[in-house]
């Protein structure tokens, strides 16, 4: 309305200073001047396109009927002036569409300016922000001032489970907490949302969505949500999104502080261990070497002799079971360097073999490998610690007459070869299948003598062969009674 | 066996483990003495006659291979070094510098016995002028005169390189060859530590002797150190 009487006051203007111009005698072209003066004016000061066009066409029917004889009709007399009316009302036209869209470029330069001012002052106060609380706390007021509304916040902690409570703007400088009871429909429905937002009878929620999973909501009430412009939306997703970023960023950082420390005290245990091994490893091999002294010195009717032979039996154990510990700490370090080198396979499986039927006498070891040599690139000292550990696994878990093998395959085709070592044992129960290369996993089976606990043994093989790349499962033979182990290793590292 | 002219020098710092090694020597009647620190044992060696040392390779003053570093300037006394399993490196150095054999811990008393025999009857072999020309380990015969291999009694084909290979292995019948020293016996020194081209023919030699190359009869691997002919 304002538009309509400020353009008719302008073109008024303009008609009463071109009827001056005539009285003073100047020629009316200078009257088509001050008309395309005033169209431009109109267009400057109204907003749309709509006023300026208007503003051309009454422009160039006032000139017609003021300035041109016959005065005072929509005729003339002269036809040359019907080319003076086109070349104006264009003119006109042109002026104030150009008018028109400078403003309107203005004005969204203007809205860009805006944003990108909350936008700035949103995210400089979210850097300094160390807890989640602190973030929504901050969204919601900048949101609620460029809205101009109270919005309010939850925020999903850590595992990823919302908050029971809204920390909801009450006024400008007033945020109070508003305990809701359908926390756990809150991830329902937003699992089930697309758009970025879902609704019910008094809010609409907006979703922050962090970089792997959901942060939290941003509520706005309905009937503001609604009136919502464009500019706004942008605008509020644009603060969501920072938000989300500064929320991310703290579970992250977090994160890493916690895995930070999780580390150091692995690597702090792993140290203590290692270097309880280590100390605990000479007097073993003291005590190990005194049975036997012991052993040679009683007769083997006497009932001591059998103690000894315990205390010996369980000594060796333990020394192996601190040899495992020593090798799984280098593995578990995360610095291990694997010492890959191509070895023969045949001289590894060699001397294990001969490690292992040094402490139990009587099995029999077959081996079947291809004919050509086996050429692997590996960290010899651990992949004969798995061999070592494969078979006394199975020695433990089988009796002496039947064989235990060991078989070598190639594969070509996948560029590895694998190892199968099968006992006639009584094989593993199929329950402890999946937790069998656990540490200190032992089997349920028998009771635990030192003959049948697992203790290192199997977890290292494990962590040995994936360091190298390779595979390794554990399962019941299907011909006959018995367990095998089958591990692979890729023959290009 | 005992010989007791033969007197054994134990370097163990760990007192349970020396009593251990005392204890496996009286019973075999061999004379002995022991040291609990580098200095001490170095002292020994000096003043005394010493056969044999066993040296534990963790002392806490002097570093092992130096002792053996030392030794070596004077005397060719056959060493036995004791390491525990994590060692290997140290046990290659060991060797290379001059030690002539090694027992990782724990070993058993007839571990010990076998290689101080092999020891000893190394050492004795190599200071004794005669040279035999014929040795027979199992069913495998060399003749170094006539220079074939036999596996029993039927002459088995094989290349110069592998005959020089074997011979040497026949004689240094039960002791440890590293593949530093095997690599410049056969080779000579300009290969350096080519391990693979060792580790291929090995890997040929055996398929010519052996019924079954991952079970050895006759040389048999010593992972991260060397290879060893078995006495049978």
């Amino acid at each position: 309305m304002i538009h309509i009487l400020l353009m008719g006051c302008i073109l008024g203007a303009a008609s009463g200073i071109g009827n001056l111009f005539i009285e003073l005698g100047f020629p009316e072209t200078n009257v088509v001047i001050i008309y395309l003066l005033a169209v431009l004016l109109i267009s400057r000061f109204t907003s749309g396109y709509v006023y300026g066009i208007l503003a051309s066409l009454i422009a160039t029917i006032l000139f017609n009927y003021l300035f041109t004889s016959p005065y005072y009709t929509l005729t003339v007399d002269n036809p040359s002036y019907l080319l003076t009316f086109i070349i104006m009302t264009t003119a006109a036209i042109i002026t104030s569409t150009l008018t028109s869209r400078i403003q309107l470029n203005t004005l969204k330069a203007q809205e860009k300016e805006n944003e990108t001012k909350t936008l700035y002052n949103l995210t400089s106060r979210l850097t300094d922000t160390l807890e989640i609380k602190e973030v929504a706390s901050i969204a919601i007021q900048s949101i609620s001032q460029v809205l101009n509304t109270n919005v309010g916040c939850l925020y999903f902690n850590e595992n990823g489970n919302p908050s029971d409570f809204f920390l909801q703007q009450k006024s400008p400088t007033q945020q109070t907490t508003e305990y809701i009871t359908d926390e756990n429909n809150i991830k329902e429905k937003v699992q089930g949302t697309r758009r970025g937002f879902y609704i019910d009878a008094n809010y609409y929620y907006w979703i922050i969505y962090g970089q792997e999973n959901v942060l939290g909501l941003i509520r706005i009430s309905t009937e503001v949500a609604e009136q919502i412009t464009d500019a706004q939306k942008r605008t509020l997703l644009s603060m969501i999104e920072n938000t989300a970023l500064a929320m991310d960023r703290i579970y992250l950082s977090k994160q890493r502080a916690r895995s930070n420390e999780e580390t150091t005290q692995e690597r702090q245990k792993g140290d203590l261990l290692r270097g309880i091994s280590h100390d605990l490893r000479t007097p073993l091999s003291g005590i190990i070497a005194t049975a036997e002294m012991l052993l040679s010195m009683t007769d083997d009717k006497d009932v001591r002799y059998l103690m000894i032979k315990d205390i010996q039996e369980d000594t060796v154990w333990l020394h192996s079971l601190v040899e495992n510990v020593l090798s799984l700490t280098r593995l578990q370090n995360g610095k291990l360097s694997l010492d890959k080198k191509s070895e023969a396979l045949e001289e590894i499986i060699d001397e294990s073999i001969r490690f292992v039927t040094k402490r139990f006498h009587g099995y029999t070891i077959s081996v079947e490998m291809p004919q050509e040599m086996v050429l692997v690139p590996v960290d010899s000292k651990l992949i004969l610690q798995v061999f070592i550990n494969l078979l006394e696994n199975a020695i433990k878990h089988s009796v002496k007459e039947r064989e235990i093998r060991i078989i070598v395959e190639k594969d070509l085709k996948q560029n590895k070869i694998q190892v199968t070592i099968a006992d006639k044992g009584e094989g593993i129960i199929e329950a402890e299948l999946p937790n069998i290369f656990e540490p200190f996993y032992t089997s349920r089976a028998k009771h635990v003598d030192s003959k049948n606990r697992v203790g290192l043994g199997l977890t290292i093989c494990e962590t040995a062969i994936l360091a190298h790349g390779g595979t390794i499962t554990a399962q019941n033979r299907k011909d006959v009674s018995g367990a095998e182990f089958i591990f692979t290793l890729p023959l290009k590292g | 066996m005992g010989q007791l002219h033969e007197k054994i020098l134990i370097v163990e710092d760990d007192i349970q483990i020396r009593k251990f090694l005392s204890y496996i020597l009286e019973n075999e009647s061999f004379e002995y003495k022991t040291a609990s620190s580098g200095k001490e044992a170095m002292n020994s060696l000096i003043s005394e006659s010493i056969d044999m040392v066993i040296l534990d390779l963790g002392l806490p003053d002097i570093d092992g291979l130096e002792i053996i570093k030392k030794v070596r300037e004077w005397s060719e006394v056959p060493i036995i070094v004791v390491s525990a399993r994590d060692q290997d490196q140290e046990k290659a150095q060991a060797l290379d510098v001059g030690a002539d054999d090694y027992l990782t811990k724990p070993f058993s008393a007839t571990e010990l016995l076998a290689r101080i025999r092999v020891g000893f009857r190394h050492y004795y072999r190599m200071s004794s002028t005669k040279t035999q020309s014929e040795i027979e380990v199992g069913h495998l015969k060399i003749n170094f005169d006539k220079r074939i291999v036999c596996l029993k009694e039927e002459p088995i084909h094989i290349t110069p390189m592998e005959y020089n290979l074997l011979a040497l292995f026949f004689k240094n019948i039960g002791k440890v060859l590293t593949t530093k020293f095997i690599l410049k016996e056969i080779w000579g020194t300009a290969y350096g530590e080519d391990t693979q081209a060792l580790r291929t023919m090995m890997a040929g030699l055996r398929r010519k002797i052996e019924a079954n190359p991952a079970q050895p009869q006759y040389i048999i691997t010593e992972i991260g150190v060397g290879y060893r002919m078995i006495e049978q």
